[in-house]
């Protein structure tokens, strides 16, 4: 536990370094964009003194090293500046829009893992067989569509012509959740609202079946080629001498040893959904961070931007940091490496 | 007569292959009386190993497998068994040791659960203390000093001395009445090898079991075993007691096999000072065919 801690605060402090990199270079390149936010945020119907002023107010018409001071000043209050588009606070903004998508990444990727990995061990269970060839074929179809062509097909399948889920929203309006967290799953249990718990987890599960298909596709492949290796093993055939059952054998002996090379991509994948939500909240009119910022960066709103990519960094950073844990955990050898030393 | 420990009779096996079928056993019969230790020698291809899965049932069940004859363990009929009872007997009455122990143990679990694992076979409700309280007596009788610290181990925090004794203990620790050694220890070095023959030897002695092993090396196979089995493209080409197949070798290749050990000129190895030209002087020879001392 001791060498997991350490592992952990190694990784906190890799980090917040890398988080500081990110935030340099996406100011540099949000500024480098062409076109003056304060013109677009005003209009073409706004004065060139009126322009002037608003980008002297946003410290625009200072060298960009200044600005960035500016932007570490604000970070140390706990502050992102405002927003040109919304005219809020972008923390408000963020506080608003992150859980909404949050919530959708993570149910996306508890489909993924909770389909993806036992359809990969099924396969590789029947490496050959019938079963295999339909996993196969069916985890190629999701990897190889992008999610928002499964979010119209889902959409209009289960949402339009069979009106078996809600085609849009996050909950039904005649449901008032006094608002502590932002996560709907989360509040509605708090307010013991089991329905209205319900009813938002209605609402997720098509958007965020779209959006895990091509992980759940990705996970099937990756668990069934480590498994079929696993299975070639010499520790496997040891396992089937002892006569130990077959299906005891997939799970214990192969799977095992075979997740850890997995593990990687699908935290990978996972943190790559927070992207890739995007199109997913546009067709589902989901109210989430990831449509936030596209439309942030169509305004050319800088704060907004700097945000939102140092939010999103920070989920890749979060994420990849629980699958090391994982590992770390998974992996004796890893383990035992650290406390070696 | 008394009843074989394995008796197989005209075991001919085939892989299937997309266009032709390749016979790799051509009728092979050979015996093990109970408590015998017999081994079965051949060079690498020759059928030996597929023999001993064919014999542990683990080929049955593959698809491109043809295999006729019979193969009697204990008197029963293997083939006349389903799998589910074939399965019942393997790590029960029947076990194996591999070639290579440290990549045939899990890398993910600790010796004790692989341990616990497989006395579950014999006991399917044993905790893991009490399965412990039986595995260490085994651990000290492999010569295991500490038997804690390896049971809390990873396979690959042990030396390959130490994973060929926890393979040796765990393959006996159910007593089968027969063991299949599958070139035990060609992965290890020489002298630990020796040294896990050794302890494999008096360990089937004190349980009585029955051995099958599996063998290129003729030096090792006349140390360990009384009788002899010569396997040549999947046929057996000369068998007998140990003694009288190396005082007299009958067949051509049990003469070639016997040629290929490897035997030290001059007793020790010799001394060589700080000469260079000596260096080059081979120290290894091999002796010429047949009558091997």
């Amino acid at each position: 536990m001791k060498a997991v801690l350490g592992l952990l605060a190694g990784r906190l402090a890799i980090s917040t370094l890398v988080l500081a990199g990110v935030s340099v270079l996406i100011f540099g390149i949000a500024r480098v964009i062409p076109g003056n936010p304060a013109r677009i945020a005003l209009g073409p119907n706004a004065t060139k003194e009126q322009v002037a002023k608003l980008a002297a107010e946003l410290h625009l018409d200072e060298p960009i090293w200044i600005q960035y001071g500016h932007f570490v000043r604000d970070l140390s209050r706990g502050e992102l500046g405002i927003s040109l588009y919304t005219n809020r606070p972008v923390t408000t903004d963020i506080a608003q829009f992150l859980p909404a998508t949050l919530e959708l990444v993570l149910i996306a990727g508890i489909l993924m893992i909770g389909i993806g990995l036992p359809l990969g061990m099924v396969a590789a269970k029947y490496r050959g067989g019938f079963v295999d060839n339909l996993v196969r074929i069916v985890s190629l179809l999701g990897v190889s569509a992008p999610s928002f062509v499964w979010a119209v097909i889902l959409m209009l399948l289960f949402a339009f012509y069979l009106p078996l889920f809600p085609i849009a929203g996050r909950i039904d309006t005649e449901f008032a959740i006094e608002h502590v967290t932002g996560f709907l799953l989360v509040d509605s249990l708090i307010a013991g609202e089991f329905r209205a718990f319900g009813n938002a987890m209605w609402h997720l599960f098509l958007p965020a079946f779209a959006l895990s298909l091509s992980g759940i596709g990705q996970a099937a492949r990756l668990t069934r080629a480590n498994m079929v290796e696993t299975y070639e093993k010499p520790y496997i055939e040891m396992a089937r001498s002892y006569g130990f059952p077959a299906w005891r054998i997939a799970r214990r002996y192969a799977f095992k040893p075979s997740l850890i090379p997995s593990l990687t991509i699908i935290g990978l994948d996972f943190a790559a959904m927070l992207g890739n939500a995007f199109l997913v909240e546009a067709i589902f009119a989901w109210p989430g961070l990831s449509r936030y910022g596209v439309a942030v960066i169509l305004r050319k709103d800088l704060n907004a931007i700097v945000g939102t990519v140092l939010i999103i960094s920070a989920a890749f950073l979060i994420a990849n940091l629980i699958v090391d844990l994982l590992i770390a955990l998974l992996n004796p050898r890893i383990r035992y490496a650290r406390s070696a030393r | 007569m008394t009843r074989m420990a394995l008796e197989i009779s005209d075991l001919r096996l085939s892989f299937e292959g997309i266009t032709e079928t390749t016979e790799v056993l051509h009728g092979i019969s050979l015996s093990v009386a109970p408590e015998e230790r017999v081994a079965l020698v051949g060079e690498s291809g020759s059928g030996k190993s597929v023999t001993a899965r064919a014999v542990l049932g683990l080929l049955q069940s593959q698809k491109r497998v043809r295999m006729s004859g019979r193969i009697e363990f204990e008197g029963q009929d293997l083939a006349a068994m389903t799998s589910r009872q074939r399965q019942a007997l393997r790590g029960s009455r029947l076990s194996m040791i591999f070639q290579d122990p440290v990549s045939s143990l899990n890398p993910v679990y600790r010796i004790q659960t692989q341990f616990h694992e497989v006395l579950k076979r014999d006991d399917p409700s044993i905790s893991l203390e009490d399965a412990k309280r039986r595995i260490r007596p085994m651990l000290s009788e492999v010569s295991i000093a500490e038997p804690d610290r390896v049971l809390e181990s990873f396979p690959f925090q042990l030396s390959g001395g130490m994973n060929q004794r926890v393979m040796i203990a765990m393959a006996l620790i159910n007593e089968p009445s027969l063991l299949i050694a599958d070139e035990p220890g060609t992965a290890l070095d020489v002298t630990v090898q020796d040294q896990t023959l050794r302890l494999m030897r008096r360990l089937v002695e004190r349980r009585r079991a029955a051995v099958l092993f599996i063998s290129h090396n003729l030096g090792i196979v006349r140390e360990f075993s009384d009788r002899i089995y010569v396997i040549h493209t999947g046929r057996i080409v000369e068998e007998g007691p140990t003694d009288a197949v190396f005082a007299n070798p009958g067949h051509p290749y049990t003469r070639a096999l016997l040629a290929a050990v490897p035997r030290i000129t001059g007793g020790d190895i010799p001394e060589i000072d700080e000469n260079p030209s000596a260096y080059e002087a081979p120290r290894v020879v091999h002796a010429p065919a047949a009558g091997v001392a």
